[in-house]
């Protein structure tokens, strides 16, 4: 069986980062993405887009992530966004009564093009 | 043409990391049954988030335990039942305290069995001879073929 089912890339665009997440998002691996997320801001991020183009499943575990994650950024004074929340996965979050708690863009480079 | 009823019966570890093998499970199940993926997802998600919660928070003592599963199919109706024999513990009632940082906007507490209430027709808790039973139901429409 697969360690993780979660794949985390990131990718560099100028001064911000996206991380771009392939999978699925659950307990066996919601620690991983907290910790990723962690090193990216403690690193000096200023701007985090978390990509969920290629996700296909998530449980309330990745919610608990990316409340925390939004809570850390604004201790760190940068800014957390989340991108391309379609199709399954954005009624996940609807169920979950989430999609409001983030700042989310219909696309990755929308995000991007979100300055300060 | 009716369909005979079938059933799956897991038996886990309280590892997190085994969660992955209930998921699996009710993949196969999905497909063996012809289920719309995103009922699948639904049914995973429900699934996932009161194994989780057994795992998290039944036995405080640690230490390793079972975790019982049983996924049946009959008459286009879906039953996912779950037991465990940690402490007593109605998950329909108490979510689980979240420990987050304090001053946090939207609280996540209680958000998964929220999602399991809005996806199952029914979900049913009893505590029985020291196990707690949590039972899931939820009409399934047979697809034609």
């Amino acid at each position: 069986m697969a360690k993780s089912s979660l794949q985390m890339a990131e990718v560099r665009a100028g001064q911000n980062c996206v991380l771009a997440l392939t999978g699925r998002i659950d307990s066996t691996n919601a620690d991983e993405l907290t910790a990723r997320v962690n090193r990216l801001f403690a690193a000096g991020e200023k701007y985090l887009v978390v990509d969920f183009k290629e996700v296909l499943y998530l449980t309330s575990a990745a919610f608990r992530v990316l409340l925390v994650a939004t809570d850390e950024a604004e201790r760190s004074a940068a800014r957390f966004a989340l991108s391309s929340v379609f199709g399954q996965v954005r009624e996940l979050f609807e169920m979950g009564g989430l999609l409001d708690a983030f700042t989310i863009h219909a696309s990755r480079e929308e995000a991007l093009a979100q300055t300060g | 043409m009716p369909q005979l009823p079938s059933t799956t019966d897991l038996v886990i570890r309280n590892d997190i990391a085994q969660l992955a093998i209930l998921s699996e499970a009710m993949e196969r199940f999905g497909s063996k049954h012809a289920l719309a993926p995103k009922l699948l997802v639904q049914l995973q998600v429900a699934l996932d988030e009161i194994v989780s919660n057994v795992i998290k928070y039944a036995w405080p003592e640690g230490g390793s335990h079972e975790i019982r599963v049983r996924i049946t199919f009959d008459s286009g109706k879906m039953t996912i039942e779950i037991a465990d024999d940690g402490r007593s513990f109605d998950p329909r009632r108490a979510p689980p305290p979240e420990h987050l940082p304090a001053g946090q906007r939207p609280r996540p507490g209680g958000v998964g069995l929220h999602m399991v209430k809005q996806f199952m027709d029914s979900f049913e808790y009893a505590r029985i001879d020291g196990w707690n039973h949590s039972t899931l139901t939820k009409a399934i429409d047979i697809r034609t073929k």
